[in-house]
């Protein structure tokens, strides 16, 4: 040992050199695991991709009409098929609507003019549940919220469908 | 023999001191029931740990039968409800005793603060302890998915869209905890499942042995 | 060192006493009754864990664990409910000032608030006094505090029919029914009931599931008539011969799912 005075001690040294090859053998050990567990996070969603529902577009009427097509909904290892339903039709805008069948009061199915006492809505059998033809809830009757409406896209002259989204309180 | 053998291990490992420091201290008549009946408010620590020895063996007999797959743990665990031998009580200890241990957890906080026990020098084993306490709610709300009931499956898609709704990083914490971004489905089972007995278990027993250590240094607060 | 008995401690702790820093009080300024943790005081607390034991397993044995239905995500009528000590969370976001464009003051700010304050608990309540009246804001706090918990948990739980929730959701045993698409019943179904009672009569949305059930042929036919529960009347409005077709359907998928 030199008489001279050391910047840093032998032991301090050590200490750093510990933490050090510490702080390798954590991180050796760490980095898998944990970029394995953030992976669904870092994964571009497959939501909001769109289906073709096989309607034309030239099909599509001011009248509303039941369209039905199903979705391969992949979840990691386990693969399942998702049947999917909307009413399509083209608003006084020419603009097309899709919206959900699914009553936002319990979950029924609405039809189109379902009942011969109310023309020109979406009726839901299970509570007399109305819907005016854009999807609003009708005040007095049970659901609370319109029905939900479809993203949609034309391509090639076909309908492609994607999420269903929740529009707020009428 | 059993003198002998114990006298063998001593010899060599010198384990009296260990023993002796939790077995000869003395208990101060302060926190003894048969001196004062009141002093059974110093029990709900004790019992709260008798409780998680209860989940914890019982957790441990259930995963026997339970898997964690989307089509098969609702089976699993119906079938060791329903065709086990005592499977009912073994799922029902886990059950009931997952809300005692709460309610367990909850009247020793209370009587550690009333109290005010928590005052120094004994201000960290209260933070281990509130700590112990968020561990707890965390393995309550996992494990409440892993059935794969209704009930089970709804509660935790609105416990995702709680944590969703937090800001800047919602979108991510809910994919981090669902395993999905969009679907609650064989991603998150799995990944409840891991947190439920691997992750959070083994926080628990870390903070617990703290906790012990602490008491067993610090000592019990004295008298009001 | 000098290990074992003999050595003087601070109260019950294991801090020596010869050290002086920083160390509770002695239990000598309470002269009282102490006794050895093994056995003497072990035993009571292994009595009062045994009378804990028998309560307990009682309870186990007198309310089997509940499961309901294998979950459904399609079925958008459920209403869910968390865990009961989950409760007054979910219900504090009801509040108006706690949900919508406040949410984050409902998820975020008020239990963050209460839980941070519950950690830091002996730094805002630093005093030296451990009786209540000696710090009567934490006292005063923590009771607010347990009060709205339990406000709030009571408000969640106060409107919900535990009992029709249980009889709604029961678990049904995993069956594997074959729709025979070629009975003459098949249509009727297929017209009237299947977009509420399911392609597989397996239910969802608002109605129940239709195998398993215990109903005699009389009165489904009078159901599908005359309505039953939040099912309403008219849903079949066909001849009777054709309800009768319907019934036999119905009864025939249920016998050949046992």
């Amino acid at each position: 040992m030199s008489e001279e005075k050391q910047q840093v001690s032998r032991r301090q040294f050590l200490n750093y050199t510990l933490t050090g090859v510490g702080g390798f053998m954590a991180a050796g050990l760490l980095i898998s695991p944990i970029r394995m567990a953030i992976d669904p996070v870092l994964k571009p969603s497959s939501a909001g991709e769109y289906a073709n529902v096989g309607l034309a577009v030239e099909d599509i009427t001011t009248e509303p009409q039941r369209v039905d097509w199903k979705i391969d909904q992949v979840d990691g290892w386990y693969e399942s098929k998702v049947s999917k339903s909307a009413w399509v039709f083209k608003d006084d805008n020419d603009e097309i609507m899709a919206l959900s069948p699914t009553c936002t009061h319990l979950g029924c199915v609405v039809s189109w003019e379902g009942n011969d006492d109310h023309p020109n809505q979406f009726y839901c059998p299970c509570h007399d549940g109305r819907y005016y033809k854009d999807g609003t809830n009708i005040e007095g009757t049970p659901p609370t919220r319109p029905l939900d409406l479809y993203d949609h896209k034309v391509e090639n002259g076909m309908l492609y469908l994607g999420k269903a989204n929740v529009r707020g309180e009428a | 023999m059993l003198q002998k053998i114990y006298d063998w291990i001593d010899e060599r490992i010198d384990i009296t001191p260990i023993w002796r420091d939790i077995a000869d201290h003395e208990v101060p008549e302060h926190v003894n029931p048969a001196h004062h009946f009141s002093a059974f408010v110093y029990c709900f620590g004790g019992l709260t740990f008798f409780v998680v020895v209860i989940q914890i063996l019982s957790g441990m007999f259930l995963t026997m039968y339970y898997v964690p797959d989307i089509e098969n743990a609702w089976k699993s665990v119906y079938y060791l409800q329903t065709e086990v031998a005592h499977g009912q009580i073994v799922r029902g200890m886990h059950h009931w005793g997952a809300s005692v241990v709460v309610v367990m957890l909850l009247l020793h906080t209370l009587r550690v603060f009333f109290q005010g026990s928590y005052k120094k020098p004994r201000e960290l084993n209260w933070m281990v302890g509130v700590l112990l306490f968020f561990v707890m709610l965390g393995l309550g709300f996992t494990g409440y998915l892993l059935p794969w009931d209704n009930k089970a499956y709804f509660a935790t898609q609105v416990g995702l869209e709680i944590a969703e709704q937090v800001p800047f990083i919602g979108d991510q914490l809910k994919t981090l905890l669902a395993g999905d971004s969009e679907i609650v489905g064989a991603q998150t089972l799995t990944r409840f499942f891991a947190i439920h007995v691997f992750f959070l278990p083994g926080a628990l027993f870390a903070l617990m042995a703290v906790h012990f250590i602490l008491i067993r240094r610090q000592g019990i607060s004295g008298p009001l | 060192m000098h290990k074992g008995k003999g050595m003087k401690f601070v109260g019950d702790s294991r801090v020596t006493a010869e050290r002086t820093s920083q160390i509770p009080k002695d239990y000598s300024e309470y002269p009282g009754r102490t006794e050895a943790f093994w056995p003497n005081f072990l035993l009571k607390e292994w009595l009062a864990g045994s009378v804990f034991l028998v309560g307990f397993l009682c309870l186990t044995l007198a309310h089997p664990s509940p499961l309901e239905g294998i979950a459904d995500p399609t079925n958008a009528a459920y209403i869910p409910l968390p865990d009961w000590y989950f409760l007054f969370l979910y219900e504090l976001l009801k509040y108006e000032f706690a949900s919508g464009p406040y949410v984050i003051m409902g998820i975020l700010v008020l239990p963050g608030l209460a839980f941070g304050a519950l950690l830091l608990a002996p730094f805002l309540d630093n005093g030296p006094g451990r009786r209540p009246h000696q710090r009567p804001i934490a006292v005063i706090m923590m009771l607010l505090g347990l009060i709205s918990v339990s406000w709030l948990t009571y408000a969640s739980a106060a409107h919900v029919d535990w009992e029709t929730r249980a009889e709604e959701n029961k678990p049904i045993p995993p069956s594997s029914v074959e729709i025979d698409t070629e009975h003459e019943g098949y249509a009727f179904y297929e017209e009237n009931c299947m977009s509420c009672h399911g392609g597989e009569l397996e239910g969802g949305g608002a109605a129940p599931g239709l195998i398993g059930i215990d109903y005699s042929a009389e009165e489904i036919a009078d159901i599908a008539r005359n309505g039953i529960n939040t099912m309403p009347a008219d849903q079949f409005t066909g001849s009777d011969e054709d309800l009768e077709k319907l019934v036999d359907f119905i009864i025939t998928t249920n016998e050949q799912a046992e």
